[in-house]
């Protein structure tokens, strides 16, 4: 970075520091100063905060003490928040639902997202340069849309006599479920079928973002390693097993902790189409914060709730860095 | 499967009836991918588009028969749904963001880029740490602080909490470093300032990442939903997606209504894709960006 030669007047004092060093340590200094002081107040004091409220039975309706309106009637109460989580009450019974309903939907995800998207985008990788830019466009097209949007669409195509899913199930002759969205009844293989309803929805939302993401991998692995293989006479599908996909590791390590990030941060496309219901069936974690919060005005037991969240997202993201790390690129 | 369409694209123009076979199999399960797509949509606008009476009919219909525009007339002269307004505070809400965040960005993803200074690799680390941060966690008290700024039910508690994006500042600063420093050397020699380094030597030459980083923040914003729902109050100040659930929770039954209301919800951003479609494709894959 330095560069002698373009110093316009060399400081004769003592000054440890080029003229020009200077000047950039004042531009330095002068443009970073306001952004960091920015995130200390936007970003780490409510990090922190968050931190604290969870130790505090605190709701911004009673009074507290001028400090953060901590104290007074939003007393301290240490680990009580957490120990609530176990007990026998009907707020920590909704806690622990929305902790296996959110893992629930996380865990069905992934997998069947990545069951649609790999051999997706491997198939619009085989066909013609012409047409691929189409089908990608056109799959790329939900995930754009407003989730808002899309819930709403899909509550619709799931109503029990005028909707789509159903009239589609009729005209082919089978027995529709009653109702997709709103029959606590409704479970199969232990997943209510509202939780299935809203996979679905989902998945149509979302697959469009990992399919892109794959094509772009595909395309970024040498053409030679593949003819290389093919040459030896593997064939296409071993060709794909021990090369393609080894190859993919990375790109699927990124894939997977991102859509699991994103599925256990849920939150608008329930709380449209089934304000998580029937009988907390559908409620993630995030509507549990939500309501809790902004709805019943316990932030102390929301903060607690969202602490939890940001532990299983760091747990979850780390056990995926182990399991699917590589040491090597190509 | 065992064919050479998987690996190929247009490599092998051999003629084989193997070929031939699993071509045709590709692209049957592509079309069959784009009905699964399209359907929903198509099925949407044709609601729309029908008339009251026969949104009810059951079975329903699936093309209209009989077509109107009577559920945009409705909702164009609901006094009740000043659309207008609402266009206005997405886009206020949306362009705000993005400028100011991509002006935040690329001025930070700058200095952590092309200067030395102290404390220089824990402040970017803390940086990092954000972007590991869930939303929901800094949800409560973000909300406390706006309270306290008064910016409680105002389109600027959705701007002002998010005018730095730590996700931006770290892929601006791997872009910059791609950017040879001899460019910054030569404009010193010619009595350019440091910001004006930034201005006219390295704006410049972001076009592609400044692309991808503002259409996601228009994305996200325009998306928004949680965050404003929190905020935001008083009807006249809701964006679009909040109108969109209040307008379904008023006409819950009228399903040719809240389909056209959320047709007119998706309209812009479905517009601004088609127009800049490999621009979103090539920012995807840049950025890795959700």
């Amino acid at each position: 970075m330095d560069n002698p030669t373009i110093l316009a007047k060399q400081n004769k004092g003592k000054s440890k520091f080029s003229a020009l060093e200077r000047v950039k340590n004042k531009f330095v200094t002068r443009s970073l100063t306001p952004i960091m002081l920015y995130m200390l107040f936007f970003s780490l004091l409510p990090m922190v905060w968050a931190v604290v409220l969870g130790f505090f039975d605190y709701s911004p309706i009673r009074a507290g003490s001028s400090f953060l309106g901590l104290g007074g009637q939003n007393p301290f109460i240490g680990l009580d928040n957490y120990r609530a989580m176990f007990l026998d009450t009907q707020p920590a019974r909704v806690f622990r639902s929305a902790v296996v309903n959110t893992f629930m939907f996380a865990l069905l995800v992934l997998p069947i997202n990545l069951a649609i998207t790999l051999p997706l985008a491997v198939i619009i990788e085989s066909i013609h340069e012409r047409f691929k830019g189409f089908f990608r466009a056109i799959y790329f097209m939900p995930t754009i849309s407003s989730s808002v949007a899309v819930a709403v669409m899909w509550g619709y195509i799931y109503h029990p006599q005028q909707g789509l899913l159903n009239s589609i199930i009729r005209a082919v002759g089978l027995t529709p479920p009653k109702a997709w969205l709103t029959d606590p009844s409704a479970v199969y293989f232990g997943i209510p079928l509202a939780m299935i309803a809203v996979i679905i929805a989902y998945i149509w939302q979302d697959f469009g973002y990992n399919l892109i993401l794959f094509i772009a991998a595909l395309q970024g692995i040498p053409r030679e390693i593949q003819d290389a293989a093919r040459v030896d006479g593997a064939n296409a599908w071993n060709t794909f097993w021990r090369i393609t996909l080894p190859l993919l590791k990375p790109t699927l390590l990124f894939v997977c902790v991102l859509t699991m990030l994103s599925s256990l941060q849920v939150f608008v496309i329930f709380d449209v189409m089934t304000n998580g219901g029937p009988r907390n069936q559908t409620t993630p974690l995030v509507m549990s914060i939500y309501q809790n919060a902004f709805r019943y005005q316990n932030m102390g037991w929301a903060a607690a709730i969202s602490m939890v969240l940001f532990l299983i997202i760091l747990f979850v993201t780390i056990v995926q860095f182990k399991v699917l790390r590589t040491d090597w690129e190509y | 499967m065992e064919t050479y369409s998987i690996s190929t694209s247009g490599k092998q123009n051999k003629f084989s009836i193997k070929r031939l076979f699993s071509q045709s199999f590709a692209y049957l399960i592509l079309i069959f991918g784009t009905l699964v797509t399209l359907v929903p949509f198509i099925w949407v606008i044709f609601t729309s588009l029908k008339p009251a009476s026969e949104i009810i009919r059951i079975p329903p219909t699936f093309f209209p028969e009989t077509w109107t525009l009577d559920s945009y007339r409705t909702i164009f002269t609901d006094p009740h749904v000043p659309l207008a307004l609402f266009y206005f505070n997405s886009f206020f809400v949306a362009t705000f963001r993005v400028v100011i965040t991509i002006f935040t960005s690329t001025l930070a993803g700058f200095i952590f880029a092309k200067y030395k200074f102290g404390g220089k690799d824990a402040i970017f680390g803390f940086i990092l740490v954000q972007l590991m941060i869930p939303f929901q966690v800094v949800m409560i008290p973000g909300y406390l602080i706006l309270v306290k700024l008064h910016l409680v039910d105002s389109l600027w508690g959705l701007i002002i909490p998010s005018m730095v994006d730590a996700f931006g500042i770290f892929l601006m600063r791997q872009f910059i470093e791609g950017i040879p420093s001899e460019l910054m050397d030569a404009a010193r020699i010619d009595g350019s300032s440091e910001f004006g380094i930034y201005w006219r030597i390295i704006l410049p030459q972001l076009g592609s990442a400044i692309a991808a980083l503002g259409i996601f923040t228009f994305m996200g914003t325009w998306n928004d939903y949680l965050w404003p729902l929190i905020v935001i109050t008083t009807h006249e100040k809701r964006t679009l997606p909040l109108l969109l659930t209040w307008y379904n929770s008023q006409h819950g039954t009228r399903y040719d209504l809240t389909m056209a209301a959320s047709i007119l919800v998706l309209l812009p951003i479905l517009i601004v894709y088609a127009i800049f479609q490999r621009r979103f494709v090539r920012g995807i894959t840049m950025t890795g960006f959700k």
